[in-house]
């Protein structure tokens, strides 16, 4: 049985514009398709081949879920047209998810194209937890899922949202921290990161 | 969407029986009658024809055996009237001519006839199975549907139905004896090229005769199957015919669509006991609801397709 060739997007059935939430609902779809006795796949592919078609996803999910390296990617394979491109998720909530098709095919690709036309989003200043926290829900993710992206415990990033500074570590590993966050929710992680520790020095002062 | 006067043919084939195909055809027919389309249901599972019970209906007089066997002179002669607007029917049923037993000409003069008949919609209920004559109705409609329940052995014969409609309309396809050759050997599970779905058959193609590849690609481009999911018992179930599309569009090369599902209900065998059907005795009920809902998206669907105004 034939496996997706092509590159990384490809191999994600998605297109290269794609937002970083469109790559992670294509990932969590697949993953859920090559899952044990799933019934689309199970008559379809063997054992081997599933494992095979799994290895391939993760491989590509796991280039393209990293705004750098994608970035790096990108470029490589003559995607890239605009700096920032990877990161942008400013629209993605309002789109129909790839794995829910609506009734009589409305076509997933089309829809994916407009997503990735803007930067990633700057919150004003001061950016407190509070404010990361509403940026969050108002897309509709998790923290749960912002800690399964980005591999930063979900104790951390409870830490962050509710502005406990004095339970967190020291700023390096906060910078991380919250530039990991800004990239899952679609927020510039540099900017972010830099405003957010600008607000935990102005509040541990003013203790 | 009054404008609409282009006839088409709509099929709804699935491989397996017995997974409730007459009875969405039926349901079918009503809701799109009950839109205001005239519509035609035409039941083509000759040798096990029953659309007729799924209607309430006696088994009629006149069928499409008849038209086949060249026993009337018209189609319309064979066309039944149901107590339902809009809607009319052609049984399939009779005792004489299995749908194996039809032979070629027999089957083209056939398909022209359906092909003419003056209605909105022709619904083709196909009966279960690969065969050329099942296959073959559902490769001239405009709209081919294919049901599945969330079972496994639903979904691969659901998988072999496909692959046999594709091959069959690529051996159509293939200029060369050669490329003709591959194409049915591709139909072969045990064939020797170690082809195991229409990708791999397309790599094969390129490597005998690179020119062929684009004959069939195109055919491939236009095969469009449109799942249903029928006998949905939970949200899990529902999302299978998206995993349906994918699969179809990685491991197959074919460009599926889900159309939608239908829910499991006791409502729908609780009708047919007493030859009611289930759309028109409880309107309300989930199964009912499911129907209205992808007769909408497929009438909307097709609109949007085909370029019509609304």
């Amino acid at each position: 049985m034939a496996l997706p060739r092509g590159n990384h997007y490809a191999v994600l059935g998605v297109d290269p514009d794609a937002s970083a939430d469109q790559i992670e609902r294509a990932y969590r779809h697949l993953m859920e398709l090559y899952s044990e006795d799933a019934l689309a796949t199970y008559t379809l592919l063997s054992p081997e081949e599933v494992r095979q078609a799994c290895a391939q996803v993760r491989q590509a999910y796991g280039m393209l879920r990293d705004p750098v390296r994608r970035l790096e990617y990108d470029a490589r394979h003559g995607f890239i047209t605009r700096p920032g491109m990877a990161l942008d998720d400013s629209e993605s909530s309002s789109e129909s998810p790839p794995d829910t098709p609506g009734p009589a095919g409305a076509d997933a690709s089309t829809e994916g194209q407009k997503a990735a036309k803007e930067g990633p989003a700057v919150l004003p200043e001061p950016v407190t937890g509070a404010a990361l926290r509403r940026f969050r829900e108002e897309r509709g993710i998790s923290l749960r899922e912002v800690s399964d992206v980005s591999k930063v415990g979900l104790r951390y990033l409870e830490y962050i949202e509710n502005d406990r500074h004095a339970a967190l570590p020291a700023p390096v590993y906060i910078r991380g921290f919250v530039q990991e966050y800004s990239r899952v929710v679609g927020l510039d992680p540099r900017r972010t990161a830099e405003a957010y520790l600008a607000q935990v020095a102005t509040s541990s002062s003013d203790a | 969407m009054t404008q609409a006067t282009r006839r088409q043919i709509w099929s709804l084939g699935g491989g397996k029986g017995g997974i409730g195909k007459s009875l969405l055809a039926a349901a079918l027919g009503y809701e799109l009658g009950r839109m205001g389309k005239r519509v035609i249901l035409v039941d083509a599972d000759l040798g096990g024809a029953n659309l007729h019970t799924c209607l309430g209906l006696s088994p009629p007089e006149k069928t499409l055996g008849d038209v086949i066997l060249r026993r009337v002179d018209r189609i319309e002669d064979v066309v039944i009237e149901t107590r339902f607007p809009g809607l009319r029917l052609i049984s399939g049923a009779s005792d004489f001519l299995g749908a194996a037993n039809i032979k070629h000409l027999q089957k083209v003069r056939v398909l022209s006839r359906i092909r003419s008949l003056d209605v909105d919609i022709v619904i083709l209920d196909l009966g279960a199975g690969t065969a050329f004559n099942i296959i073959d109705f559902f490769l001239i409609s405009d709209v081919g549907m294919l049901m599945v329940v969330p079972e496994p052995t639903s979904v691969e014969s659901g998988y072999r139905f496909l692959k046999a409609a594709l091959y069959r309309r690529l051996r159509a396809a293939a200029p060369t004896e050669a490329i003709r050759n591959i194409v049915e050997a591709a139909g072969d599970p045990k064939n020797g090229h170690g082809i195991r779905s229409p990708l791999d058959l397309l790599a094969s193609v390129s490597v005998e005769d690179p020119r062929a590849l684009e004959p069939l690609k195109r055919e491939m481009a236009h095969f469009h199957p449109h799942f249903v999911v029928n006998q949905v018992r939970s949200d899990e179930d529902a999302k299978v015919g998206n995993f349906l599309v994918t699969a179809c569009a990685r491991h197959m090369g074919i460009r599926a669509t889900y159309a939608g599902h239908v829910r499991q209900d006791d409502t729908v065998w609780q009708s047919l006991r007493q030859r009611r059907l289930f759309a028109v005795d409880a309107p309300q009920c989930p199964a009912a609801e499911d129907v209205r809902r992808l007769a909408r998206s497929l009438v909307g669907g097709e609109n949007l397709r085909l370029g019509w105004g609304s």
